[in-house]
């Protein structure tokens, strides 16, 4: 019986720790100075700063083994930030009502793009890259060059049942990543967006409600950019249409990173957690390399090339 | 000496032997045939040639001089024109940009002569007496005519060897006599022609030699003068062809399980009623064109019917979706099983339990549960697999067919729907199928088989409906059937009723 911790997330497993071993002793430190890279602090740096787009990369995932492409996720996120801002600052909303409209604003969004796929027939790229703009310029419309600012009204160092509101991101993203892997490996809802992305004829074929199984991939989606949003928005403390700008491109690189085919019909949301964690380490380590700083982008580009490539290496070998 | 040489070709891939040294030769200027069952080895001999596959050993040899295989284009330059089974055209492109595609006449500074293309392509479809533009775009060519266009393809550069991988199966008998003639012409001037084919009548009525080949092995190479097609099936299957089985149960009467009532979904049918009582395997024949697949995907849910109505055990059924439909206790095992049967993505287990879970609405899975009803399955309909944890594209083309009707029979339906069951599978594969077929109706299940293959349909039915021209044109029983009878319907008689 296979595993749902099957091969493909262990190479993922095993890039991750060959990264954090690089760079352990990579920025190994002179005698009695602490490690800059390799320490609590650090840790949760990365944790905190994967976990944003980690969270919508669950959602990326989902959408492209159901055989699409989600652009929208970064602006849902900054406008989540604004739309939970505005009702929290402005407004003075509790904050969990505030976040709540926030998470709505995210699945309505799933719900257009979804609409506009499955009903208007649009090519998903065309569909999501529209969105992508209506969302971020509804944002810019709703705070008109300000921004909200959710730190004044928050308790500072704020701790929930004693554990530090940092820790919000990194936990989410982790209880998310499990539900939803259980969900795509041990729910028939599951089994469905593997076979819609797989063959979306004979998914019909089967009686597989095609159009349902599609809306549900967007919506969870845009839910999932919403609650990275809340996130970015608490821990943050701030509502601004400028946030999470260019993000779209990194939670669609975690999931393929994390094994997801753009051909649809393969991947996993474990794999692109994963993913964002590959991404989180380097963008954390990276800047701490003297002379590294002009490098970062190049260096990034090339290991989502590497890792691909490499996979279908192991893919071909498979076969 | 001179023509085309197969040597001692060895191919695996991983653990399967597709090829175990294949030797035989193509005369200059003769007409031979490649037969086979699926497995045997024939497209792996084809990829090879084409240049799209490296021998392990062995080699092929063009006038006693070696082909190297560095790619298509080495096939190409030595003369050497392939036709795919695939259809491997450009839609958006016009038949002459189809035709010279990635070989381009260019004009000075690299620019594309499109006047000479153009001229090029007309003498060649003339050739062919294809009358095609060669502005108009691939995808308003007819299958036929795509499918001779594909020959001028090969035909464009100097084609001395054309090669053709079972070109007839989507071609009415008219096409198939223009392609036919098409080909004897091309012979007469001196083309080698290599004929890949399962269709034996076919195959005797081109080929000056035959060749057979059986679990990637050569068998042997007939003269078709001194051999005859019972010959040929023996040496490719190793027994006997499947004769007519009778059922004594289904002769009973009973109301009819399945009742089609003048359904019509215009332009693809009209007036169409059929009833299947359970128990029973009703055949539908027709040529292409007939209407025969789209009455199945309508009663399924798949398209939405003008006007008439379906009926299960009596009571009228409205099915809007193939998911009404598995709800209902229908199955439709279809014809594309690529396209439309299969997902690649997903082990046998997982395709072979996906309609069943589906039409449950199950919401966590079971894997102890799946497991015995995908095991089940394999037992039962004696799919040859290792694992149930392989992928479907690991198996032949009638293991395949076997998951893709497995998967359906999982869902326990009172109606079995089948589309060409045993469309491009190897004779032991159909054998195996039609008896599972003949035990489901014997468990009761109503059966609806269309089928464009007679001898299938004579031997399976124990009533056939004939199709031509979206109507149904007769019925007749399947004990006293011939094959001559039903042809007349599918073609040109007036209508009876048995």
């Amino acid at each position: 019986m296979k595993k749902w911790w099957h091969a493909r997330e262990l190479s993922t497993v095993a890039i991750l720790a060959l990264e954090v071993l690089f760079f352990t002793w990579y920025l190994w430190p002179g005698a009695g100075q602490p490690h800059p890279f390799l320490n609590v602090g650090n840790v949760l740096l990365i944790f905190k700063y994967s976990s944003i787009y980690g969270i919508a990369a669950i959602g990326a995932a989902i959408v492209i083994i159901c055989g699409g492409i989600d652009l929208a996720p970064g602006s849902v996120i900054a406008l989540t930030t604004v739309v939970t801002g505005l009702l929290f600052v402005e407004h003075g909303w509790p904050l969990w009502a505030s976040a709540a409209v926030g998470l709505l604003v995210g699945i309505g969004a799933g719900f257009v793009s979804a609409w506009l796929i499955v009903k208007a027939r649009l090519p998903p790229f065309i569909a999501t890259l529209g969105v992508m703009g209506i969302w971020r310029g509804a944002a810019y419309i709703i705070t008109e060059a300000r921004f909200y600012d959710l730190s004044a009204r928050l308790p500072r160092d704020w701790h929930i049942a004693g554990v530090s509101v940092d820790w919000l991101g990194p936990i989410v993203m982790l209880v998310l990543a499990a539900v939803f892997q259980l969900l795509m490996t041990k729910y028939q809802w599951g089994r469905s967006v593997f076979a819609v992305g797989g063959n979306e004829t004979a998914a019909l074929f089967s009686g597989i409600p095609v159009h349902r199984v599609k809306t549900s991939a967007y919506v969870i989606a845009g839910l999932l950019a919403a609650v990275s949003g809340v996130v970015l928005a608490v821990v943050q403390g701030q509502g601004k249409a400028d946030l999470a700008n260019g993000y779209e491109l990194d939670i669609i690189a975690s999931a393929v990173v994390g094994g997801a085919s753009l051909a649809g019909g393969r991947g996993s949301v474990a794999g692109a957690v994963l993913g964002a964690l590959i991404f989180g380490v380097l963008r954390n380590a990276l800047p701490q390399i003297p002379g590294a700083t002009f490098y970062d982008r190049l260096i990034v580009g090339v290991v989502v090339i590497a890792i691909v490539v490499m996979d279908q290496v192991l893919v071909r070998r498979e076969s | 000496m001179t023509g085309l040489t197969f040597n001692d070709l060895h191919k695996s891939f991983g653990a399967v032997h597709a090829l175990r040294g294949v030797t035989f030769s193509v005369a200059r200027g003769e007409a031979h045939a490649c037969v086979g069952e699926n497995g045997a080895g024939k497209s792996t001999l084809l990829k090879i040639l084409a240049g799209i596959v490296r021998p392990d050993r062995g080699d092929v040899r063009l006038d006693d001089v070696p082909l190297h295989f560095s790619g298509p284009r080495d096939a190409l330059s030595r003369g050497i024109g392939m036709v795919y089974q695939e259809r491997l055209t450009f839609p958006s492109l016009s038949v002459a940009a189809n035709i010279f595609a990635g070989r381009e006449i260019v004009g000075r500074a690299g620019r594309l002569d499109e006047a000479a293309m153009r001229a090029r392509t007309q003498a060649l479809l003339d050739q062919l007496h294809v009358p095609v533009s060669p502005d108009v775009r691939m995808e308003h060519v007819s299958a036929a005519h795509a499918q001779l266009v594909e020959v001028a393809r090969a035909l464009a550069f100097d084609c001395q060897v054309l090669v053709l991988d079972e070109p007839t199966t989507s071609l009415t008998d008219a096409e198939v006599d223009h392609l036919f003639r098409v080909l004897a012409d091309l012979k007469a001037r001196g083309v080698t022609i290599l004929f890949v084919s399962h269709r034996l009548p076919e195959v005797f009525r081109l080929c000056d030699r035959i060749t057979v080949m059986r679990d990637g092995a050569f068998v042997g190479t007939f003269d078709r003068a001194a051999t005859s097609p019972e010959t040929i099936v023996r040496s490719m299957v190793g027994r006997e062809p499947p004769e007519r089985v009778e059922r004594a149960a289904a002769a009973g009467g009973g109301p009819p399980r399945l009742s089609i009532r003048q359904l019509t979904r215009r332009p693809s049918f009209e007036d169409v009623s059929i009833d299947v009582r359970a128990g029973e395997i009703v055949g539908v024949f027709g040529l292409v064109g007939s209407g025969r697949t789209e009455v199945l995907e309508t009663v399924f849910g798949l398209a939405r019917a003008d006007s008439g109505r379906v009926a299960l055990d009596g009571e009228d059924v409205a099915i809007g979706s193939a998911r009404d439909a598995a709800r209902a206790g229908l199955a439709l095992v279809p014809e594309d099983r690529q396209r439309l049967g299969l997902f690649f993505n997903l082990s046998l287990r997982h395709n072979l339990v996906l309609p069943r879970a589906v039409k449950a609405g199950v919401g966590r899975i079971h894997e102890a549960e799946e497991d015995t009803i995908a095991r089940t399955q394999v037992r039962d309909l004696a799919i040859k697999t290792p694992s149930l944890a392989r992928m479907p594209d690991t198996l032949s083309g009638g293991n395949q067919q076997k998951v893709v009707a497995g998967k359906w029979l999982a869902t326990g339906p009172r109606v079995l729907l089948l589309d060409e069951p045993t469309k491009g599978v190897d004779v032991g594969a159909k054998f195996e199928i039609h008896n599972i077929i003949r035990s489901r109706a014997a468990e009761g299940m109503a059966c609806l088989v269309v089928s464009s293959d007679l001898p299938e349909i004579l031997a399976l039915a124990d009533r056939i409906v004939v199709m031509r021209e979206g109507r149904v044109r007769g019925e007749l029983a399947g004990r006293d059937a011939t094959d001559e009878a039903v042809m007349r319907l599918a073609t040109h008689e007036v209508e009876v009723r048995a």
